[in-house]
């Protein structure tokens, strides 16, 4: 039998009816909010509703919108894809080795408040204003999420799974891989979930370097362009949809036996 | 394990789709290689203001008369990551349009650069809101002024203009912000006036909300807001780079001079290939008036930069410790009365 990860209530018809109605209800109030506000104003700063669709048409028409969708993807998916492979393995060798954890948790925790903006000058100084800085300040913003995550998660799991694998015999390196790893897989992906957010979060930070292509840069762009804030909301926008794309992309792996186990104990 | 597996093939193919995509669509790795293969060229930084209008203008005249590149035109969205990329990373950047008293201020703090050609002359103004009664200097006691930064000329000339009515900066409040947020924040009166380099100054003209208090060129006449500074290793190693990069932006500055068909056509190219921007507006702040900002003599003169300096220790933002023979080289600039224009047309 398989367990949802959703309480019974929001289970069948009635689920999948409010999951598109309540969503479109709020956009809709939003959207209607924002044009009243604007034309309230009188003023011709803040672009309305519409005028940002223009400007998202805009951007397709000058052949700029999938270039810049791609660089900041780019971007994003190597700056998030080397914090995992980072983030993960120091986490779980935080998180099992008592050691390790004395020895660097502090380092780590020193590191993890420290916005992206204030690496910006370090990030120039060793790699320039190609693509590699702002990959530099994306992978910085997720490492330290995903570490500290794995490793909380690693140190929380149930002692009756370690003292069991035990008890049959795992030790060592089986013990890790077939127990502690597949228990606290849940919670990496959960941990991924947030840290891609947050990497995609930083994206305007890190296209303030001298990159040229991005949506970022469109929105610095935009700000020098002179009274282009349509395009400022586009690009907002445009960074808005796609995050929301890239996160039920993330949720799919939920769906994997190896981590719904994890919600079914809730 | 299946979930293991199947993130690491999607990831992998992901990495590789995007990355080829980013690499076809924003680097041209798949462009056909024109010309006589790449040759070395040096990065020279910039920002989308008219004060380094010569920069692209160099460039583009440069490009579409000999059919390569001379330098590679770096942009930049703000001071900081400038000057930050300057002052660590010489080899790829050995030279940048630069604030005047920042490009002293860092000579003060050691800093190896000097300044070797000024970029533009005049060009800036101090605006106001239309409904405001801010009529002359003296009304400003009380208001905030908004300024490029604390090593920007136009905090300089704020200084001088107060001082002439008997102020002080204790006066007025002076903060910093970036020019492209400055007519917004005017147009809403966050602030009581602004004041950077154009175009952003004219934009709030031509919107209709800001009226100009005074013109740069009108209260400081030859007002120079940014300057060409290079690497003193630059100097040294790559002195016929430079040398070529300096007789460009001054045969291009007399070129925008020359005619109004010429600023024309500069707004145009520029603002589609360069600065991203209206070119209705570019324009704009070329041509009304149009010596709003001028690009003629840019040769570094000493009194010019001895009066920067006596200002700026007055103003409490340079310590007056180096000479002018120190930051800056003038072996370089071309005497701008023997300087011929590009000869250059626009071709429709």
């Amino acid at each position: 039998m398989s367990v949802r990860p959703y309480s019974p209530v929001m289970q069948g018809r009635n689920f999948s009816i409010a999951s598109v109605l309540l969503p479109l209800g709020v956009a809709v109030l939003f959207l209607a909010a924002w044009h009243l506000a604007v034309k309230g104003s009188g003023r011709d700063i803040m672009p309305a509703p519409w005028q940002v669709v223009l400007g998202i048409g805009e951007l397709q028409r000058n052949g700029l919108l999938v270039p810049y969708v791609t660089a900041s993807l780019f971007r994003v998916s190597w700056g998030f894809i080397i914090a995992v492979l980072v983030g993960v393995p120091f986490g779980l060798l935080l998180g099992w080795f008592r050691p390790a954890f004395m020895a660097f948790n502090p380092f780590v925790q020193a590191l993890r408040p420290i916005s992206p903006i204030a690496w910006i000058p370090l990030a120039i100084l060793w790699f320039g204003v190609k693509d590699i800085a702002p990959i530099f300040l994306i992978f910085l913003a997720s490492v330290f999420p995903i570490t500290v995550s794995v490793m909380a998660a690693v140190q929380n799991i149930q002692s009756v799974y370690v003292r069991a694998a035990r008890n049959f015999g795992l030790s060592g390196l089986s013990l890790f891989r077939r127990v502690v790893f597949p228990a606290v897989l849940p919670q990496i992906i959960t941990a991924l979930r947030i840290a891609l957010g947050i990497a995609w979060l930083v994206l305007v930070a890190a296209e303030m370097l001298a990159v040229t292509s991005g949506l970022g840069y469109l929105i610095h762009d935009a700000r020098n362009a002179g009274k282009r804030y349509d395009l400022v909301v586009s690009g907002m926008v445009l960074i808005g949809a796609i995050g929301l794309i890239l996160d039920l992309l993330v949720r799919r792996l939920e769906k994997f036996d190896e981590v719904r186990w994890g919600y079914g104990q809730r | 394990m299946k979930l293991i597996r199947t993130l690491a093939i999607v990831l992998t193919l992901w990495l590789t789709a995007i990355t080829l995509l980013h690499g076809g669509l924003n680097l041209d790795w798949f462009a056909k290689k024109s010309g006589t293969g790449k040759e070395q060229t040096f990065g020279v930084g910039f920002l989308p203001v008219t004060c380094h209008l010569t920069c692209p203008v160099t460039h583009f005249i440069n490009k579409n008369m000999e059919g390569r590149e001379m330098f590679e035109p770096m942009r930049f969205s703000g001071w900081p990551e400038l000057a930050e990329m300057f002052l660590t990373r010489p080899k790829e950047m050995p030279a940048t349009f630069l604030l005047a008293p920042m490009a002293i201020s860092l000579r003060e703090k050691g800093e190896r650069i000097k300044i070797v050609h000024l970029g533009h002359r005049d060009g800036s103004a101090v605006m106001v809101h239309k409904d405001s009664g801010i009529f002359q200097t003296r009304d400003l006691r009380g208001k905030t002024i908004a300024v490029p930064g604390r090593f920007s000329n136009q905090r300089l000339i704020i200084y001088r203009e107060l001082k002439k009515a008997g102020l002080t900066f204790d006066d007025v409040r002076i903060i910093d912000m970036p020019p492209p947020d400055m007519p917004a924040a005017l147009s809403v009166r966050a602030v009581d006036a602004i004041t950077s380099g154009e175009p952003f100054m004219g934009q709030s003209e031509l919107d209709g909300y800001g009226r100009v208090l005074w013109q740069a060129k009108d209260v400081w006449p030859g007002f120079i807001s940014c300057v060409l500074a290079v690497n003193e290793d630059a100097i040294r190693d790559q002195r016929a780079d430079i040398q070529k990069l300096v007789n460009g932006i001054a045969a291009s500055g007399k070129w925008i001079d020359q005619s109004m068909e010429h600023r024309r056509d500069a707004a145009k190219f520029v603002s589609k290939n360069y600065y991203n921007q209206n070119s209705r507006l570019l324009e704009f702040a070329l041509s009304k008036p149009p010596d709003r900002v001028t690009y003629s003599r840019l040769a570094p003169l000493k009194a010019d930069f001895e009066e920067i300096v006596q200002l700026g220790k007055e103003a409490g933002m340079l310590q007056g410790t180096v000479k002018f023979e120190d930051y800056v080289d003038d072996t370089f600039a071309p005497d701008p009365a023997t300087v011929k224009p590009q000869a250059f047309e626009v071709k429709e």
